[in-house]
């Protein structure tokens, strides 16, 4: 009798001590998705921030801006068209006109 | 000395009888005690432990907001025209801030503030929690975190970046520091834009990390992007090119609005002056109004091709019928109706390129009050647009029961009643969509097509779009419209500024209103110019122009095929315009 309440007890420690161990994996565990979802939820603001960012580099303003300043290109004007006409099955410039306004 | 020896087991002290009771009572109020401390550690644990429970809860069991995302607004392209990013706000707990000098007056400057100013800030030694600065540089938070100071904190906050600027402010609007919509479809939007924050509770350890979840996690939901119709690089085209007409004109202020009739989609909305939204000190209500929602205006004789189409339709005139116009004076009850210079005969084509008030005139006062107002009504003047716009007005036309002879007459070129620019736009697309009044959308639709309600015959709205045409060649109001490889057409107009109760005799509004190209319509772009006092106020010096190259732009831009060949730029003489 007292040798098997002694092996219950033997069994009952053991699994208390594994509770605990168990415990103790989870709530690390745990903390360990929490710090992944964080991570991610900053490398998403991030995405957002860099995207705004780039976005800002890249706006009309300023790609006209430099356009004309660094590479000193100008809008576009269809006063300065060249015509084409296909001939032959190859397009060979026949006439091209050079008006300006 | 002599030695006696004690028997201590005689000793008189212990010969008293004890009564046994004495220790059984003794060993009865020890085991009472522990009683009473089983009984009372059952009650704590078992019967009553809400109390205790709470209190162990309290010190390790955390709610976390999880805050949702505001969502972006975004072109029609994609490109970002509002989005949110964290950035550091500096707060202060004044109880134990460390009050070094020093560091306060490095502290402020970093801050941008005096000495003095932060002092106030932290003077009430009660608070817990002041706001230094909210939404300030990552650099300065940074700066900040390495001076050390106890007490003073960084949290962070979204705020809303524009990356955009001042072209596209009065559409987009913008946030307060509490990430509400305060101005345009920033407001409109706010509820679909905000999303809901979400929250969880869990178990934090004594280093501050999340150990365990307890119950349901409510997740947070991210607020919807938002995708207007609005294409940033037309928007921003538009802006200069008003920007720089109001400057050269110098003008008080200027809108351009172009509409794509195919969809019914607004490219471009534009007003100058515009602000920075990152950046609104000191904003300036001029600068904050969307003018072409916002204000109204007598179209003048933008409103003849309107006239002139219910007269075909309802059979009246026909294109070539000849109207006597000279000798360019009208002579109704004790008002005379003139004409800048006489013109003699022309034909209905004629009386609109050449903006004749006698001919409009004549053509209206053979039709009924009820059929204009109707036409009026039905083309969306003195009806507020339905697009989702705070503040966007309805103009007005009066009940047609109420108009006197004369009043029918002045309104017929467009005097007496008043539009919005983007009312009269939207109007010029039932010339531009076969006789269909196309209804507007802000938000990008990815239809095709759209069709409205019938307002003229296709005929009848082709008619029309030829004298419109006819007003921007040789002969016409507005030659400076015409632009290269696109035909266009469209109505000047010229209204003297209502100041007070009467006309201002020196204050002008120029617009136009066009469509092109003129033959296979693909955009209405109506542009107006206020009080332009350079010399030139009118709509076909001021405001043509402007539309020639916005329209050139977003055609281009659009992908549509030239419709003309390219030649030079033809000027030709301009037509004084009647107003």
């Amino acid at each position: 009798m007292s040798r098997v309440s002694f092996l219950l007890m033997i069994a009952v420690m053991v699994s208390a001590l594994y509770l605990v161990r168990t415990q103790y994996e989870s709530r690390s565990l745990t903390t360990e998705i929490d710090r992944a979802t964080n991570e991610a939820r900053r490398l998403e603001t991030e995405n957002d921030r860099l995207d705004v960012e780039r976005r800002a580099q890249a706006t009309p303003l300023r790609v006209e801006k430099l356009a004309r300043e660094q590479l000193h290109m100008r809008t576009i004007t269809p006063a300065i068209t060249q015509y084409a006409t296909v001939s032959g099955g190859a397009a060979v410039p026949a006439a091209s006109a050079e008006v300006h306004p | 000395m002599s030695s006696r020896s004690v028997q201590y087991t005689s000793s008189p002290l212990l010969a008293s009888k004890t009564p046994i009771w004495r220790s059984q009572f003794i060993v009865a109020v020890i085991a009472a005690g522990f009683l009473g401390l089983v009984a009372r550690a059952a009650y704590v644990q078992v019967i009553d432990n809400a109390f205790f429970k709470r209190q162990g809860t309290v010190r390790f069991v955390r709610t976390l907001d999880l805050p949702a995302n505001r969502g972006r607004i975004l072109d029609r392209n994609g490109n970002i025209l509002a989005s949110s990013v964290p950035v550091p706000s500096i707060w202060a707990n004044p109880e134990d801030i460390e009050r070094d000098p020093v560091k306060l007056k490095a502290l402020a400057k970093l801050l941008g503030m005096t000495g003095a100013e932060l002092d106030k800030k932290l003077q009430d030694e009660d608070k817990i929690f002041v706001w230094l600065k909210r939404q300030v540089d990552e650099s300065v938070a940074k700066d900040i975190a390495a001076l050390k100071i106890k007490g003073v904190y960084d949290r962070k906050e979204y705020k809303r970046i524009y990356p955009e600027g001042e072209s596209v402010a009065h559409v987009v609007g913008f946030t307060n520091v509490e990430n509400l919509g305060q101005e345009g479809v920033e407001l409109t939007f706010n509820k679909d834009l905000g999303g809901r924050a979400g929250s969880r509770r869990v178990i934090k350890d004594r280093l501050g990390r999340v150990v365990e979840d307890i119950g349901e996690m409510v997740p947070p939901v991210d607020g919807q992007d938002l995708q207007l119709s609005i294409d940033s690089k037309v928007q921003y085209f538009a802006y200069e090119k008003i920007k720089e007409s109001v400057v050269t004109n110098k003008a008080v202020a200027g809108s351009v609005v172009v509409l794509d009739i195919k969809t019914g989609e607004v490219l471009a909305l534009v007003n100058y002056p515009s602000y920075s939204p990152g950046k609104r000190g000191s904003l300036s209500g001029a600068q904050l109004r969307n003018r072409a929602l916002t204000d109204t205006f007598e179209p003048g004789s933008t409103m003849k091709p309107l006239v002139v189409g219910l007269a075909l339709e309802k059979g009246i005139v026909k294109p070539e019928t000849l109207i006597q116009t000279a000798p360019g004076k009208l002579q109704m009850g004790t008002a005379t109706i003139t004409d800048a210079h006489p013109h003699g005969v022309l034909s209905v084509n004629e009386v609109i390129q050449k903006s004749s008030n006698v001919g409009t005139v004549k053509i209206a006062m053979q039709m009924q009050p009820h059929d204009m107002w109707e036409v009026f009504t039905q083309m969306g003047l003195g009806q507020k647009p339905q697009v989702p716009f705070p503040g966007a007005v309805a103009g007005k036309v009066r009940a047609y029961k109420t108009w006197r002879p004369i009043e029918q007459a002045t309104m017929s070129y467009g005097y007496g009643l008043s539009t919005s620019l983007f009312q009269l736009a939207q109007a010029y697309t039932v010339f531009a969509h076969d006789g269909e009044m196309v209804p507007m959308s802000l938000v990008k639709t990815n239809q095709a097509q759209v069709s409205g309600a019938r307002v003229f015959s296709s005929q009848n709205a082709a008619a029309i779009r030829n004298m419109l045409h006819m007003v921007t060649i040789q002969g016409g109001t507005a030659p400076k419209a015409q632009t290269m490889g696109y035909s266009v057409g469209g109505k000047t107009g010229t209204a003297h500024k209502v100041e007070g109760k009467g006309y201002a005799s020196k204050k002008y509004r120029g617009f136009f209103v066009g469509i092109a190209p003129i033959d296979n319509p693909r955009i209405v772009v109506a542009v107006m110019v206020d009080e332009p006092t350079n010399g030139a106020y009118f709509g076909g010096d001021v405001a043509a122009p402007v539309f020639s190259q916005t329209v050139q732009q977003t055609l281009r831009m659009m992908g549509v095929q030239p419709d003309m060949a390219v030649k030079p730029q033809v000027v030709t003489k301009v037509e004084k315009e009647s107003f």
